[in-house]
């Protein structure tokens, strides 16, 4: 055995740009996996923290009956006396913040936006003192103020002002529907305009005070949702059946965020499974070139072969010297891989790379605006190393398995 | 020692059927020095495959000490190649990334051969064939004549009771290969190895205690010399 690994040892050397070219293959190939797999990652990790801090909280109460309905956002299926809700969770410790989301249409003018104009909108009215506690909305203004109580004026995501043209001062109208089924119109001076890292939201988001869609809709005290939010490290299935303890109400509902983000996680999934065909691609060309590599190395030296076999050495450990060969540029190209990998992953996790210029305009699933960073996993850079070893040390097998399949004195006459 | 009968081998070459063997049979006893002679296509090759359990023959039996070596399986056969049997090439075959010294101990490390006795045996060797002191050069840095030195100290640091050698002296100038067979036959002389080389070199059948002369797969003469 010692000889077989110091022959194997001694045979990497022989063809040592070949070597190096073959495990630079795999090095590539390790590489793009630790990197994809990091960014993926880093994109998953960045879009559940922006899903949560903007999107969906860590949990939110609905009406029982909202859930089906949620698409219409009805008005009239509701959480009645919200304050008193939102109270008794925050006397057991949570962090709660009452909205009501409705969509009505928006009414552009002429003399702020240059021509007249309308839109379907959603607006979500929100409670300016406590739905920062839960949302991160606070970090986010880059224009104008943020909302007072009471006022008759409004938010807006920049990409969404943009695209309407808004400016912090215009005036806005919003029809919409009253709880009830009435009709509503509201003049909204444009306070503030805010960019969120969640495309999402930054799309489509209008916000007004809670009190004054209160007092349009007609709420009478109602919301149409809660939203509370955990720890980051909580158990958000435990915490959610103890919410619904705390609300003692059977007309309502908790939904995790898990429940509000379905589409994603669904989406996410999928991504992932794309990504791992990417990857089983990158490695099987990967593995092509090592076999071939190996092809050529057991053909030029066949006659050694032959030689070796007439005087003895069985099958087996010509199979093994072979392997030892294929996991020695594995190890190389492993280590290679991965050192390339760590420092790619550092550029990748601390700087990220900048994908504005398409989330822009394209909605990829991700919560991510515009950079893309990776995050350290040390499964992931552990399975690579392995993989890129024992990929190499099986895809040898072939070659050998043909250069083995010769008689002997072919072997000596080629 | 060696006992072949009725030996018949044929093989393919493209579309046609080359008949190599035709019915050789051949005694071979322990210690001789015997050339298999003949022209090009004559058989020799083929033959000395066969006594090398390299090769399958069609028909006839191969005996070596007793043991019908031709009817063993691939297995039986790697072992008694192993065991018993040495080989000299005629493009001497040493593995180019080892030294000299590894290219004789590499047979040893296939027996059962501890470290210390590997080193023992594969030093006298060296040294019986001339070339100590020159233990770690690579085949590179070797001429032909002390590659083929190498080669036939890879042959028989086993001590094999016999050694089969094709051509071995095809690739040297006639001084070289003269000194070769002077080595081959002292070494024959000293340790009583049964030495069987295939050669169309008159030269080289000088050297010959017996000269089997093969005709398009037939034994034409068979003549003891001493």
């Amino acid at each position: 055995m010692k000889f077989l690994i110091s022959l194997a040892f001694k045979n990497l050397t022989r063809y040592r740009r070949r070597t190096l070219i073959t495990a630079g293959a795999i090095a590539v190939g390790i590489m793009m996996f630790i990197m994809i797999d990091s960014m993926l990652r880093g994109a998953e990790y960045e879009s559940v923290r922006n899903l949560k801090w903007y999107e969906t909280a860590s949990a939110r109460i609905y009406n029982s009956e909202y859930w089906e309905n949620r698409h219409q956002m009805p008005l009239d299926i509701n959480i009645t006396d919200y304050k008193e809700k939102v109270q008794k969770l925050e006397e057991k410790g949570y962090t709660a913040a009452p909205r009501i989301s409705f969509s009505g249409e928006l009414i552009l003018n002429v003399i702020d936006f240059g021509e007249d104009g309308s839109m379907p909108i959603e607006v979500t009215a929100i409670d300016p003192q406590r739905d920062f506690e839960v949302f991160h909305f606070k970090d986010t203004l880059v224009e104008g103020r943020f909302l007072q109580p009471g006022e008759d004026g409004i938010l807006l995501g920049s990409w969404f002002a943009e695209d309407i043209g808004a400016k912090v001062g215009a005036w806005v109208t919003v029809v919409t529907r009253g709880n009830g089924g009435f009709y509503q119109s509201m003049d909204l001076e444009i306070v503030g305009i805010l960019n969120c890292p969640n495309p999402n939201v930054n799309r489509s988001l209008l916000m007004m005070p809670i009190s004054t869609a209160s007092d349009y809709l007609e709420m009478e005290g109602a919301a149409t949702e809660i939203n509370i939010r955990l720890a980051d490290n909580a158990n958000v299935k435990a915490e959610t059946a103890k919410i619904k303890s705390i609300t003692g109400n059977n007309s309502l509902s908790v939904y995790s965020w898990e429940d509000l983000a379905f589409d994603f996680l669904a989406i996410a999934e999928a991504k992932r499974g794309g990504s791992s065909m990417i990857l089983v691609l990158i490695f099987i060309i990967a593995a092509v070139g090592i076999s071939n590599t190996m092809l050529m190395a057991i053909f030029e030296r066949t006659r050694e072969l032959g030689m070796m076999r007439a005087l003895g050495m069985s099958d087996s450990s010509i199979r093994l010297t072979f392997m030892f060969e294929a996991m020695g540029i594995g190890l190389i190209g492993s280590i290679m891989g991965v050192t390339l990998g760590i420092c790619i992953n550092f550029y990748v996790v601390n700087v990220g790379f900048d994908f504005g210029f398409m989330l822009r305009d394209i909605d990829i699933g991700y919560r991510i605006q515009s950079v893309m960073r990776g995050v350290w996993n040390f499964d992931t850079t552990a399975i690579a190393f392995l993989a890129g070893i024992i990929i190499t040390t099986i895809v040898a097998l072939l070659p050998t398995r043909r250069a083995l399949r010769m008689d002997i004195p072919s072997c000596l006459r080629s | 020692m060696i006992k072949i009968d009725k030996v018949i081998k044929n093989y393919q070459n493209g579309e046609t059927e080359v008949k190599a063997l035709r019915g050789v049979s051949l005694e071979i006893q322990k210690g001789e020095f015997t050339s298999i002679a003949g022209p090009s296509g004559s058989g020799k090759t083929t033959l000395l495959n066969l006594i090398g359990c390299i090769d399958k023959l069609d028909l006839g039996e191969i005996s070596i000490k007793g043991e019908k070596v031709s009817s063993m399986n691939k297995k039986e056969k790697t072992s008694f190649r192993r065991q018993n049997l040495g080989f000299i090439f005629q493009t001497y075959n040493l593995i180019p990334v080892l030294s000299a010294y590894e290219n004789v101990a590499f047979v040893l490390s296939l027996l059962d051969v501890s470290e210390k006795d590997v080193h023992t045996r594969t030093m006298n060797v060296l040294k019986e064939v001339g070339l100590e002191g020159m233990e770690d050069r690579k085949p590179a840095k070797l001429s032909g004549g002390q590659q083929q030195r190498v080669a036939i100290a890879r042959a028989l640091v086993k001590d094999p009771e016999i050694v089969l050698a094709d051509e071995p002296t095809a690739n040297l100038d006639s001084t070289t290969g003269e000194d070769i067979l002077k080595l081959m036959k002292s070494m024959n002389e000293k340790l009583g190895t049964t030495f069987i080389f295939s050669t169309h070199d008159p030269m080289v059948m000088d050297y010959a205690g017996r000269i089997v002369l093969l005709h398009d797969g037939l034994i034409k003469s068979d003549k003891n010399r001493r």
